[in-house]
């Protein structure tokens, strides 16, 4: 049979996003993969070299609107890598509340999309139900619903507020126990098992070679995480693990070993909340006013020439990074330059070759295991 | 539950990364120490205050640094490249590449086992460490760096990228193309280069005019 491409995109179900899969068939085989991104490509780099520290926090929320809390802190930790300040133990319990509280609601946002995909209506509603609960949280200590400008060089903008932590307790537990509810909706559901199991096979070294890292790799039995490896925040006082799930095939990691480690993600985070909220010096339930020590370092506005920094961090989708050079624009009050690593920039064209033997059905169940996110992608 | 154990236990130790860095940095300067790559532990300024691995290379011997660190390293990951252009820097430094790679312990798994690595059992080339590479490029209109595109798979991406942003060339890499800017932008536009600049630059919201009546772009006179 004659061979043709065919464009899947910008606008498909299939994309999560803005960008175009142009695929090669032979029948109903996938026999060559273009991936074409660029499509919101909005030149944040550029923008951020005349901005001054602060003002960029906004600009990196926008990254990306599944993940906003995540990519602030990720921009943050690099600039204060640059900066050379001190962060109080407080501050960092706190954003550590904040990044877990983001990456469950990111993976909810992951999993309600990726269901669709795989005949599974339900779990999407009630996936962006119990989003919802950590948005609120979110929105507590942002004050706003999805891009919240809530770090600062040096600490946090405002403490926990009054009541947070009773509230945070209750909303994770009931999530604990709402978690078994979409497994037994998933896990023994014949038709998302039938789309899942044994297509998007990736093997662990060549993810980690091509780029790819965080819960993908994870999801083929190594417990390779950046919180772990190299520590950042308090992590190395909270009681936690890494998720890792066991592959079911010599061939690598299924999609459902990366819905599993997903699920396992979750559960961890939530616990690590727990946890955080216990150990959080000063205790939970106190309130420090914005600009206090316990919460807010003092820290320089301007870095000098030839200074750099930058920092690994474990975002939702793999390893995102931040690299920065002072120097810029107002005697240094600006970055001179400004590098965003996109761990789905790198990602995307893996995966494009790994859907190459596949069935053109089963693209969507591949693309959308990975969890895509266009907003980091173009930048 | 404060008494709960903590993940100190079985994460990465700082003494483990330090003594890593220095036998990386060690190896590195003693095998290349005549091709001019320098190499030197330093630590990051905030937080946990970690050690890497930093290094200084010169770009015609950039390859076959990479070439060694992956295969006899085990650096497995590049994690980005990008470009620096310096219009400023003298008359040696008129752009840079700077390289981020990492070394992760990760090896491919039989069916049915999870691999979970405790850092205290960690030896030699299996303990994390990030590295940086700088090459500094001397002024010229087409700067030129050896492409490691063969080396790490990762890198492919990366470098399209930084040639379309930054406008650095990639000797020897296959298929280059733009992936951000559009495919028909002109030839020879970089908009990370600093003689671009924002439309709206020099303006500043916040303090000069926070309506924004009275700003107008630089190029308003050659807009219709």
């Amino acid at each position: 049979m004659a061979q043709m491409w065919i464009t899947m995109g910008p606008q498909h179900p299939m994309t999560h996003g803005l960008w175009t899969l142009r695929v090669k068939i032979d029948g109903e085989t996938v026999v060559d993969t273009e991936p074409e991104l660029g499509y919101i490509h909005r030149g944040v780099e550029k923008i951020c070299e005349s901005r001054d520290f602060t003002q960029i926090t906004p600009y990196c929320d926008r990254l990306c609107y599944a993940s906003a809390m995540t990519w602030a802190h990720s921009y943050i930790y690099a600039a204060e890598n640059l900066l050379e300040v001190e962060v109080p133990e407080r501050a960092e319990y706190i954003r550590l509340i904040a990044n877990e509280m983001q990456r469950i609601a990111s993976h909810l946002m992951w999993l309600g999309a990726y269901t669709p995909d795989t005949g599974n209506l339900t779990v999407f509603v009630w996936c962006l139900r119990d989003r919802e609960m950590f948005l609120d949280l979110m929105q507590e200590l942002g004050g706003s619903r999805m891009h919240y400008n809530f770090p600062r060089v040096g600490g946090v903008k405002r403490d926990l507020p009054i009541g947070f932590a009773d509230r945070a307790r209750a909303k994770t537990k009931m999530f604990l126990e709402r978690m078994q509810e979409y497994e037994m909706l998933l896990d023994e559901s014949t038709i998302f098992l039938i789309r899942t199991q044994g297509v998007g096979y990736a093997k662990a070294e060549e993810m980690v070679n091509a780029g790819v890292t965080g819960p993908n790799v994870r999801a083929a039995g190594v417990n390779y995480d950046v919180r772990w490896a190299h520590p950042y925040s308090v992590y190395d006082e909270i009681d936690w693990e890494p998720s890792v799930e066991k592959q079911a095939s010599i061939k690598g990691a299924d999609c459902y070993d990366r819905y599993r480690v997903r699920m396992e993600e979750m559960r961890q985070s939530a616990l690590m909340i727990l946890d955080a909220l216990d150990k959080i010096p000063g205790g939970a339930d106190t309130h420090y006013s914005p600009g206090d020590e316990m919460i807010l370092s003092k820290a320089p506005n301007r870095a000098p020439e030839g200074a750099s920094g930058f920092h690994h961090f474990e975002d939702p989708r793999g390893e995102s990074m931040f690299y920065l050079q002072g120097g810029g624009e107002g005697r240094g009050k600006s970055p001179y330059r400004m590098s965003i690593r996109s761990p789905m920039f790198i990602t995307i064209p893996f995966v494009a070759k790994t859907m190459i033997g596949y069935k053109i059905a089963d693209i969507p169940a591949i693309m959308g295991s990975f969890d895509p996110c266009i907003g980091e992608t173009d930048r | 539950m404060s008494d709960k154990a903590t993940g100190a236990s079985w994460m990465v130790s700082a003494d483990q990364n330090e003594s890593a860095a220095k036998a990386a940095v060690s190896a590195i300067n003693s095998h290349f120490s005549k091709a001019g790559v320098v190499a030197s532990v330093l630590k990051h300024s905030s937080g946990s205050k970690r050690s890497y691995v930093s290094i200084e290379c010169p770009p015609e011997h950039w390859l076959a640094l990479a070439k060694w660190l992956r295969f006899d390293n085990g650096v497995n990951h590049c994690s980005m490249i990008t470009g620096i252009h310096h219009p400023d820097g003298g008359a040696d430094k008129g752009w840079e590449v700077v390289a981020h790679l990492m070394r992760m312990p990760v090896k491919n798994q039989e069916p049915g086992v999870a691999h979970v690595m405790r850092g205290g059992e960690l030896e030699g080339n299996d303990i994390p460490m990030e590295y940086e590479v700088g090459i500094i490029l001397p002024p010229s209109t087409t700067p030129t760096v050896p492409s490691v595109q063969s080396v790490w798979v990762g890198a492919d991406w990366n470098e399209k990228e930084t040639w379309d942003l930054v406008g650095i060339n990639f000797e020897g890499h296959k298929d280059m193309v733009r992936v951000l800017n559009p495919h028909d932008s002109p030839v020879g536009f970089h908009p990370l280069q600093k003689q671009h600049r924002l439309r709206y630059d020099g303006f500043n919201e916040m303090y000069d005019d926070a309506q924004g009546f009275g700003r107008k772009p630089i190029d308003a006179d050659k807009v219709k």
